[in-house]
Parts: C-alpha cells; structure tokens; sequence
C-alpha cells in the first residue's frame, strides 16, 4: 500500500482517486510480468493522472527493425504519441498503428471514477491477412521479406481473445483494487475507531478526575470540621463533668439520693460522649496524620494485664467469662503504651459488647510472626511473604460473629454490620477504624477471622523491635 | 458531499442508521440487487462477524445526469450493536442525509427509540443540526407477525415531518422508494445550500426522474 499518499484519501466518503493510492506499484508488475509471460504481450497500467506505474514489455521486432530507417521511426514515434492520447471514458478504445498492430486501451474506473488505465499490445489481430501497404511504403530501402519476417514475430491474437484478456486485466486490477481499498479503510476505521474511543475515554477520565479531586477538598473539609468541632465540644463538656463531680463530691451541699443518682447520670453520660469526642478527634489527627505516637520499651504481659483490670468488672455483670493466656518471657515492644491500650481497649469493649451472656472472652499475647505488604493472592508472594517475628495479640469472642460480606469493609470509618436505626447495639463506627489506623502507626497488622454464629477473632501483630528481637 | 467542478462531479453520502438487526445492511444489498451493474460497483462490507456489522457496508451508486454532471451516491450502514458507537460517530461524519430503518416489531420499539436518540446525539456531536439534516424514516419487515400496524405508523407520521416508508428490505420490497425519497430530500437540502442548478444546471426534480429511470429498472418487487 503506498502509504505516502494514504492522506489523501478521504475516510468519511470511503474514497480514492487514483490507483496507486491503494496497489503499490510492485503488485502492479508482478500482473504485468505474468501477463507477459502468458501471452507475450505487453501491458502498461497508467494512473488516472498519466503517470506510468507498471510495464512489462519486450521491444517488438518489427519496431527494432524499423528503427534503421529516420521515416520509419518517425512513424513510429507517431504512434507512441497517438496511443499515449488515447484515453478512453468507459469503453475499451483500439489503436491502429502503422505496422498493423494494434493496442487495447482499457479504461478503470472504480466507484464511478476514473482512476486510471491499461495498455495492452502491441499484438497483431490474427484476422489481419496481408501486411498493410502503408507499412511497405514507409520507406523503399526496406525490403519487404524482413518487413514480414519481423511482423511475424509479434504475438498474433484473435479479436475474440483480446476481448477476453482485456477484461481479465480489467477484472483483476478492478477485484485487486477493491480488496485493497476494503483492507485500508478497514484498519484506518480501526485507527480512527480506536481514536475515537481514547478521546471518549479520556473526556470521561477528567471528568471523574474533578470529581475525584472535589471529593478529596470535601472530605478535607471535613476533616478539618470534625478536628475544630470536636475541640470546641469538649470545652464545654469539660465544665459539665467537673461541675458533676463537684456536685457529687458535695461541694454544693447534701444530695437527696435522686439528686445524686441524676447527677452520676450526668457525669457518666458526659465521661461517655468525652468518650465519643476523643475518638472523633483521634480519627480526624490519624487521618491527617498529625498524632503523635510516644512510643517506649512496653511489657506485652503488662498491655494484657492493664486491659484485663479494666474490662473485668464490665464483663462480669453480662456474667463474661474473661480468659487470659500470656505466653512467658515475652520480649519487650517499642509501643505507645497509651494508644496500645486504645487498640485493645477497643477491640475488647466490642468483644464485650457483643457477647452475649455467660459467653467467653479471650486476651492473648503470645511470640508469632508477621508478614509485610497485603494478602493478593500469592502475588509476588516469594518477595513480600518473608515472614519477621512478632508479638501477636488476639483479642476473642463467642458473639454472633461477622458475615463475611462485612469483612472486608469493618475497617471503614462509620460503617457498621448492623446500619440499620433499630440496630441492638450502640456505637459509633469510629472504633475499628481507629484500631487500624493506630496499627499501622506501629507498623503492626491487624485482622480478623469470624464465624457467623461462633464469634471472632481479631489478632494484631506488632513486630519485634531491632533491640528485642 | 463533495463537488468537484472540474470533473463536474458529485459525491452525496447517505447513511442507513438503526438499531441492530433492523435491516441496514439489507437494504444495501436488495438496492445493490435491484440496480443495474452499471449504476453501482460492489458492496463492500467492512469486516463482519456473524452477520453482524462491525465497522460498515459501503455501496457506491453512480450515474450521469441529462446535464452531463456525474452524480455519485455513497451509500454507508453503521454498526447497529450499542457498543460500537465511535464507530457510528465516525461514519456519520459530513452525511448529507440519513435513513432510519427501523425495526417494525412491536417488541423493538424501545430500541428504534434509544437508536433514533443515539442518532440526534451523534449528528449533533458531528456538527450536523438534527432539525434540517435529511431524514427519512423506513418501518422494515412488514411482513414479521406483531408489528405495529400500518394505521398506526400513518397516523404518527402525520404528527412528524420525517417522510415514512415501509418495506420488506428482504425481499427488496420498499427499499428503492426508501432511498429516492432520501436522495430527493438531500438533493433539496444540497440546492438550498450550493444553488446546484445555477452552479451545475442540476434540477432536482428532473434528476430524480433521471434517477428513478436509471436505477429503479429492476424494482416492482
């Protein structure tokens, strides 16, 4: 395919103008040569704007011959001229030169355009019976046996037949041209079709992109709303819960019991929503990624021990069994001691939370080991899957456990198993994902295994620090 | 369209647009059939997979006027299937008139609907005002049982200004008055815009006429 010229051709009409837009000039030959080699006449194919694309021709002995005499070339010359102004509109036109040999000039249109046309001969009608007079008077000084003798070499030909060839030659190069235009726009469609969906695709993408980025200022917005708007609500509430405790304390004078008892309402609800405010805020700083982590040389055994002080008295009035395992000689973790209790306070009031009565809790620290980058299948497992000793926690209860559709999505900020408002349990959705965000922030990893019906299982790896390990 | 003046020539491209399976492609072959081997070159269809357009059908048809002007049509189908809509884009581009050839089972309408939407939206997209681009509508497969009934189609033609045609593509039956109330429909639309008859001494009426004679030799299916 001449691709030079491929501009040209116009895609939304489907059209081509000239021949050796669409069949390059070597195929053009090959026809040519083969048509030679079968009937040993000459073809020439010319485009539509008369430049020769392809020949196969061999120099006829009767023109060589009269090549010798300047009148005879002269003639000759004529002819040339005479067969190349010959450009037929729709039907095959014939030329007569002077030896009596003629020319088939077969037009080729294609679509209903000219696009160029074919020589065919010289060859010698075989109807033609005695050699033309104005051939033998072109020049006394040739003889007329060698005039003949070179005529008879020249392919004779019947009319019938010519007709049938010029047809074949017109039906190929017309069947040759169509299968190459139908190849060319087919892949220029498929370029165009291609292009024409990267433009659609990338229009969509920035779309989706300033959506993107009007999420991100939004969500921004709104991290920076929940950070002020949970520190000027603790101000306030601060001065509920000291004037509380004051009240209790009888600093304002004698209680009556229902005094007191709606005043210890008070101070809990008000040490509850403090609660609330302080992961709010927590979960606004690690989105913002502005908590600080202190973190020192922390006893796991001690982390479990302080957790269990705290939790026991709470599990005992649901009649929770609290169990305890510690495996002995733990070595020591770089932790924050504070935001460590924090993960498993919140991990252990859920495993409270949900257990039902006379039900099991379980708090464990044992040496294990943890493995960098995320679960993807074996991905790269060779590389990532190198396991490192840890310190592993698990946290266990024999709750209603979590379908296995939530999983995935527990983690989240404010989702919940259970959205719906009737829900049994109270929460906000902040207390996972303030565990998750605190692991990361010790380099550890946490999750969780769950069966509905038996209960759950969270487990954190925290893994050993350089000195300890 | 093109117009080459010094060829004194004419090129008007004319789309077959519809819902897939309606009969585009159809209609391409039963003109191809119905006019004479002079008047048109081959179909050519532009990779198919199952019997399905994927890219397009191109029939060319052309003629000389009384007027000595070449009169070429190109006649294009676009892909029907939903997600080949680039490419119906792109074979829309510089249509100087289009055919609608809807599927006349009661059970299509949603999708002629949804193709003719697609249609407005890729005209506008190409730059083409949908309200005077030409635009005849065809109501294909009469003969299939549970179509919607020729009172029907007659009286919601009347509320539309698209000229209606129903035919029977598969049998030819329909086609060539489908595609000569195209042309003439384009051919005015071409007049109001490039004065063709005082540029090229083209009557409109006597073309189609010309054109009627030309290439309807063969119809009366």
């Amino acid at each position: 395919m001449n691709l030079t010229e491929s501009a040209a051709i116009d895609l939304s009409l489907g059209d081509i103008k000239a021949l050796d837009q669409v069949i390059d000039r070597e195929a053009l030959t090959d026809l040519a040569n083969s048509l030679f080699d079968l009937f040993s006449i000459s073809l020439r194919i010319y485009s539509a704007r008369g430049a020769l694309l392809a020949q196969a021709q061999e120099e006829a002995a009767i023109h060589a011959f009269l090549r010798q005499s300047e009148r005879a070339s002269q003639a000759l010359l004529e002819d040339i001229e005479g067969v190349s102004a010959l450009i037929p509109e729709d039907e095959v036109a014939v030329y007569d030169e002077v030896t009596g040999a003629r020319y088939q000039v077969i037009p080729l249109a294609y679509q209903g355009r000219p696009v160029g046309r074919c020589v065919l001969g010289p060859y010698l009608p075989a109807e033609l019976s005695e050699v033309p007079k104005k051939l033998l008077k072109l020049d006394s000084a040739l003889g007329r046996e060698e005039i003949l003798a070179a005529l008879m070499e020249m392919p004779r030909v019947r009319e019938g037949t010519i007709v049938e060839i010029s047809n074949h030659v017109r039906c190929v190069l017309e069947l040759l041209l169509f299968s190459n235009h139908r190849a060319f726009l087919t892949s220029e469609m498929h370029l165009a079709s291609v292009r024409e969906n990267y433009r659609e695709l990338a229009q969509k993408t920035e779309k989706l992109q300033d959506a993107y980025d009007r999420l991100k200022e939004l969500d921004k917005l709104k991290s920076n709303f929940l950070a002020t708007i949970s520190h000027e609500l603790r101000t306030p509430l601060t001065s509920i819960i000291g004037y509380s405790e004051m009240l209790e304390a009888g600093l304002g004078g004698d209680l009556s019991p229902d005094q007191r008892e709606f005043v210890e309402t008070i101070h809990t609800k008000g040490d509850e929503l403090l609660a609330l405010i302080s992961s709010l805020l927590d979960l606004s700083k690690l989105e913002q990624g502005v908590l600080r982590i202190h973190t020192e040389p922390t006893a796991p055994a001690a982390l479990i021990e302080r957790l269990a002080d705290t939790f026991v008295p709470a599990a005992h009035k649901k009649s929770i069994d609290v169990q305890q395992k510690i495996e002995a000689d733990l070595p020591k973790l770089r932790v924050d001691p504070v935001r460590f209790h924090q993960i498993l306070s919140n991990l252990a009031e859920n495993a409270i939370k949900f257990t039902p009565e006379n039900g099991v809790v379980r708090f464990e620290a044992e040496l294990g080991e943890m493995t960098q980058g995320e679960d993807d299948g074996g991905f790269g497992a060779v590389l990532l899957n190198i396991a490192t000793p840890a310190v592993v926690f698990r946290i266990s209860d024999t709750g209603p456990g979590i379908p296995s559709e939530a999983l995935p999505r527990i983690f989240d900020a404010f989702y919940q198993v259970d959205g719906t408002s009737t829900r049994e349990h109270g929460g906000t959705g902040l207390g996972l994902s303030i565990v998750k965000k605190l692991v990361d922030a010790h380099q550890g990893k946490v999750s969780v295994e769950s069966t509905v019906g038996k209960g759950t299982q969270f487990r954190i790896a925290i893994p050993l620090s350089a000195e300890s390990a | 369209m093109q117009i080459d003046f010094n060829a004194r020539e004419l090129t008007i491209k004319l789309v077959y647009y519809g819902p897939a399976l309606s009969g585009k492609t159809t209609n391409l072959q039963a003109i191809h059939k119905l006019v004479g081997a002079e008047s048109t070159g081959r179909l050519m269809t532009l990779e198919t997979r199952d019997d399905r357009t994927l890219f397009f059908d191109l029939l060319p048809l052309s003629f000389a006027s009384d007027s000595g002007v070449k009169i070429r049509f190109k006649l294009f189908t676009v892909p029907g299937q939903v997600i080949h809509n680039a490419t119906r884009r792109l074979v829309l581009q510089g249509a100087d008139g289009t055919a609608f050839i809807a599927d006349s089972q009661k059970s299509e309408t949603k999708a002629n609907q949804d193709a003719f939407l697609n249609m407005r939206q890729n005209l506008k997209e190409n730059g083409i005002d949908p309200k005077t681009h030409p635009l005849v509508v065809q109501f294909n497969k009469r003969d299939l049982p549970d179509i919607r009934s020729d009172e029907e189609i007659d009286r919601l033609a009347k509320a539309g200004k698209e000229p209606v045609f129903k035919a029977i593509a598969l049998r030819g039956v329909g086609v060539l008055d489908t595609f000569f109330g195209l042309a003439k429909l384009s051919l005015e639309n071409l007049e109001d815009q490039y004065a063709l008859k005082s540029k090229f001494g083209i009557e409109t009426n006597a073309l189609l006429t010309q054109m009627r004679t030309k290439f309807g030799g063969r119809s009366g299916a």
